[in-house]
């Protein structure tokens, strides 16, 4: 806060906020109140339907839209019914593993960019902007002929695997947002650390490994947390290219809306919504201890 | 290896070559070698299989059951995915995705603006992961979290009929209206996220030098939090904009039929119609369609600018 | 592929020649040069036609397949890809639970999805079993997207009432075996729409007046151009140019703008939910939204009168499926007698058992007239075909896709 005691002097100007105090004190909390509630209404339109979502999960019926009973019935059937479950579990292994694929991808092409620039950046950056600008169901249909071809026609059976051709779909468009995450946070600290180590006559795997990587650290975490969430909320490309057998959680749900929605599904949401504010406590805490605040993370995510 | 004690004694270190700028010289590997990976994967598994789809719009589809074939080569695809019919589809959904923004942007600048400069500092963790939180639960479940809450024989119509805030039951699902509250629920997170860091970045201290300088809190947000925030804002809008107009799923399940955006014409030539060269046509037009959007909007912004920068040009002369 | 191989031109040292030929093989290099993402490659997968322009079968090849399946172990998983909610889910729960199997069930909304995924796949899809709808059974077959069923391991067959086995799209029931079959027709609101609607032109009618904006039809190409060719007395199965053309004009031109949505199974969410007035529905379907609603009153069921379809679902087998021995154990638990009478009562459709309709009378299943139809009803319904308006048929209702939604 200002502590100045000269009275406020514009360049020549007439202060506009002259007055007695109290009339500016009032009028600064009206604005500031509209602009609380404003923020406070944005908070529960977002969570309007998440809180429905978590009500009709108690719903004991045939159809998750048809409220029938209150009951734990859907809970029930989630121990029973493995279906749900194995989509679950193939979603958060494809997660992990694209997460880190691209988390790996991106980390190394971001440092590239950040400390290595030349003539070559303007290219990759030009492929990263397309890789942005593509919508996700163009890259859905050019995915599936290209991941038949390479299985079928080529020979390489690998691509027949569903969780191999979903970690492959995910991991495109999140190794370009952790490229520029990590590139925007290595950009604005200069390399005098760097320097330093060479100077040191540490080798330049050594540097990268104990300096550079841990001083891109928010952003690589931020980028993997990013991966993380777009992966497991991955519907479009997922759908194309899936195999029967390794089906992820958004294509189950997808294919669910066509023979009418089940509460289960509603319960699976609810437990997996129970689980991310059970994660993000410990995060938070984590990160209390170790004093980074949540806002630099936050920072970091977009974009330095 | 060297310790912490010779950092001591300078004058006994051995000279090492300089560093050059921006890299270390002791190392031979090109300078893009980090990147190689990257952009090797991204060449195999996206520029090569779009490089194919633009190669399929050239083709035709062969017959009942074939997909696609090349051996003769023509625009017709093109001209069929202007048709009349299709290309009222590609203005919808350009409509959608400008609305759609553009109500993202208002809705999301102030609470945006409120969590990071207004609301207290101590709960500003806790603000982003609640705008978080929404989007770590499936995307499609949230739709239909807005089916139910719409539903004409729902809550909200009955509270709504019961306050006679409307005549009958509540005609939102399978409309426009639909769509739009729809998307503009799904972005928001990704409006909001960018337009928070924006303005955390401008930082309290060029606020109140602002305001010690006669700014009122008005002026202080146009002249200064605003233009500093730029890039934010672009990020935001440029990150709600594009997924916007490839998605086609929130528009099915909210609008039905009027929902009808251009993902779906392309999904349905590939999943159904199996008309692969109309499909990669439409395609491909989406993507021009989305980088000359982006590239007007980034054209009109810049004209924009221009007289402004003009009027607030400073002219520092030359101390003589 | 279908092309012949060209021959493939290597330049290299002509003492490297010999182990350029022990080692590289037309498929390595294509290997090589896929990771290389080479363009060469989309020469390669440039043709994608499969030969299946040349004629329209109306039944399969005639002589005895190969099979698959021989009786052997089963397997632990198996993948399913049928219609939306078209099984009971005891029937599902008790196969999985005897047999220690699990099961994945996929949907999808029209035949030409289901025929697009699979020939998209090329055999990698992992599904087992699909259900088409009869007259896509030859072509599919031509194309190789089907297996043969292997008949030594379905006893349960004999429990088949024979009227619905042999049907003229696969006589010897060497690649399907009736699953249920059924009709369509539509369902309306009687609170919002006061006359009573009898017949085809009715449909159409309300839709573009009463229930505009509020109508739904199904997301089926040809259920979408038959609702005109029912209301107009034109054979659904015409080729004929004119009729397509006044179809196209019609639908795309008059009715689009009226459809609210394209939905297959208005019984899972719209009847309930109330969401529209007027749906074009399979008799099934209707039957479990009408249930499941509040107010099951207030709907109507109309046979689409004067002709409708007669269509019949098929289990078959897919080409490539992973688990062939359990996908004929499957085929087989669900013909028996109870697991049929569970399925007629889940799904609402005639599934092909000997005196079915019997047995769920004396069961006092409800809304029974929706499943079961008189002689006289039966005689108005008609086969679909799979012929050479099917390309004209999904672009109307692409068309009509588009234009409902601007």
């Amino acid at each position: 806060m200002t502590t100045s005691t000269t009275p406020r002097q514009g360049t020549g100007s007439v202060p506009d906020s002259a007055g007695p105090p109290p009339p500016v004190r009032r009028r600064r909390s009206w604005g500031d109140r509209l602009i609380a509630l404003w923020g406070v209404l944005v908070l529960l339109f977002l969570f309007a339907p998440i809180l429905v979502i978590i009500v009709y999960s108690f719903n004991d019926g045939r159809l998750l839209i048809a409220w029938n009973e209150f009951g734990f019935e859907p809970y029930r059937a989630l121990l029973e019914r493995p279906a749900i479950r194995s989509a679950v579990t193939v979603s958060l292994q494809v997660a992990v593993l694209s997460g880190l694929l691209a988390t790996f991808l991106g980390t190394m092409a971001g440092v590239a960019m950040a400390r290595r620039p030349g003539r070559w950046t303007w290219w990759f950056m030009g492929l990263l902007l397309l890789v942005s600008v593509t919508p996700e169901i163009v890259d859905a249909v050019s995915l599936l002929p290209w991941m038949v071809f390479l299985g079928q026609d080529a020979g390489l059976a690998v691509f027949d695997n569903g969780i191999v051709r979903l970690v492959v779909g995910h991991s495109l468009f999140s190794t370009a947002v952790v490229s520029y995450i990590v590139r925007a946070r290595l950009i604005g600290i200069d390399e005098s650390l760097e320097e330093a180590s060479a100077d040191l006559y540490a080798p330049p795997v050594r540097t990268f490994r104990k300096v550079t990587v841990p001083l891109a650290m928010p952003a690589v975490l931020a980028g993997f947390l990013l991966s993380f969430t777009l992966s497991l909320d991955n519907t479009i490309v997922s759908a194309f290219v899936q195999v029967s057998g390794s089906t992820p959680w958004p294509v189950y749900v997808l294919s669910a809306l066509r023979s009418g929605l089940r509460p289960e599904i509603a319960a699976m949401s609810t437990v997996m919504l129970v689980l991310t504010l059970l994660a993000l406590a410990l995060v938070g805490v984590v990160l209390k201890r170790s004093g980074d605040s949540a806002t630099d993370i936050a920072r970091t995510m977009g974009g330095g | 290896m060297p310790d912490t004690a010779t950092l001591a004694a300078p004058e006994t270190r051995s000279p090492a070559p300089p560093p050059a700028a921006g890299g270390n010289q002791r190392l031979r590997m090109p300078r893009f070698a980090l990147a190689l990976p990257a952009w090797g994967w991204l060449l195999v598994f996206f520029v090569v299989p779009i490089g194919t789809i633009v190669w399929f719009s050239f083709g035709y589809k062969p017959g009942l059951f074939g997909t696609h074939a090349n051996d003769v080569l023509s625009f017709d695809r093109y001209r069929e995915a202007f048709s009349p019919t299709f290309f009222t589809t590609f203005t919808n959904t350009l409509w959608v995705g400008v609305a759609g923004t553009a109500i993202c942007l208002l809705i999301g600048m102030p609470a945006a603006y409120w969590m990071a400069v207004k609301a207290p500092p101590r709960l500003r963790g806790l603000l982003i992961a609640l705008v978080m939180v929404p989007y770590w639960t499936n995307f499609l479940v949230r739709t239909i979290g807005w089916q139910v809450i719409l539903a004409p024989e729902g809550w909200l119509s009955n509270l709504l009929q019961s306050l006679h805030l409307t005549g009958g039951p509540l005609d939102l699902l399978y409309t426009r209206t639909a769509v739009l509250i729809g998307v503009v629920y799904n972005y928001l997170p990704l409006m909001v996220l960018p337009l928070f860091v924006a303005f955390d970045r401008v930082g309290e201290p060029l606020r109140e030098a602002s305001k010690d300088l006669g700014a009122g809190r008005l002026r202080t947000f146009t002249r200064v939090t605003l233009p500093l925030a730029r890039p934010g804002i672009i990020a935001g809008t440029v990150l709600v904009f594009i997924p916007l107009m490839g998605d086609y799923v929130t528009a099915t399940v909210l609008g039905g039929a009027r929902g009808n955006m251009v993902g779906q014409l392309v999904a349905s030539q590939f999943q159904t119609a199996q008309n692969w060269a109309l499909g990669s046509a439409m395609a491909v037009v989406l993507i021009l369609v989305i980088a000359a959007t982006v590239g007007v909007m980034a054209l009109v912004a810049w004209l924009v600018s221009l007289p402004i920068r003009a009027r607030h040009r400073l002219v520092i002369e030359e101390a003589s | 592929m279908t092309r012949p191989e060209r021959p493939l031109s290597i330049l290299a040292h002509s003492s490297a020649v010999p182990r350029i030929r022990a080692e590289v093989t037309r498929r390595n290099l294509l290997a090589l040069a896929a990771a290389a993402g080479g363009t060469g490659l989309l020469a390669a997968c440039g043709d994608g036609s499969s030969g299946g322009a040349s004629s329209n079968p109306s039944a399969v090849p005639s002589e005895t397949p190969s099979q698959i399946a021989t009786g052997g172990p089963l397997e632990s998983e198996l993948s399913m890809y049928s219609w939306g909610d078209y099984d009971a889910p005891e029937v599902l729960e008790a196969f999985q639970k005897d047999n220690d199997i699990k099961m994945t069930i996929d949907s999808f909304g029209s035949n030409e999805e289901m025929i697009s995924k699979l020939v998209a796949a090329k055999g990698t899809s992992g599904y087992d079993i699909v259900v088409p709808t009869g007259p896509f059974i030859p072509q599919m077959v031509q194309n190789e997207l089907l297996a043969p069923i292997n008949h030594d391991l379905i006893p349960n067959l004999e429990y088949m009432d024979p009227q619905f086995l042999g049907q003229t799209w696969d006589p010897d029931n060497n690649y399907s075996i009736c699953k249920a079959w059924g009709t369509t027709g539509f369902v309306y609101d009687t609170t919002k729409i006061d006359r009573e609607l009898t017949t085809w032109s009715d449909f159409l009618d309300a839709a573009m007046n009463e229930a505009s904006g509020k109508t739904s039809l199904l997301d089926d190409p040809h259920e979408v151009t038959g609702a005109y060719f029912w209301a107009n007395g034109i054979d659904w199965n015409t080729t004929e140019q004119a009729d397509l053309d006044a179809a196209e004009e019609f639908i795309v031109g008059q009715l689009a703008p009226h459809i609210s949505a394209f939905d297959s199974y208005p019984g899972g969410q719209a009847i309930p939910q109330s969401t529209q007035v007027l749906m074009q529905a399979w008799n099934g379907d209707a039957r479990i939204g009408i249930m499941e609603s509040d107010d099951p009153d207030k709907w109507k069921w109309v046979l689409g009168a004067p002709t409708t379809e007669l269509w019949m679902d098929n289990w078959a087998i897919a080409a490539g499926a992973p688990h062939p021995e359990a996908a004929h154990a499957f085929i087989n638990f669900v013909l028996t007698p109870e697991n049929q009478l569970l399925n007629v009562d889940y799904i609402g459709y005639h599934t092909g058992a000997k005196d079915i309709e019997q047995q769920a009378t004396d069961e006092g299943f409800e809304m029974l007239d929706l499943v079961f139809f008189t002689p006289e009803q039966l005689a108005t319904m008609e086969a679909g075909e799979l012929n050479d308006n099917q390309q004209r048929t999904v672009d109307i209702w692409n068309k009509a896709k588009a234009a409902a939604g601007a």
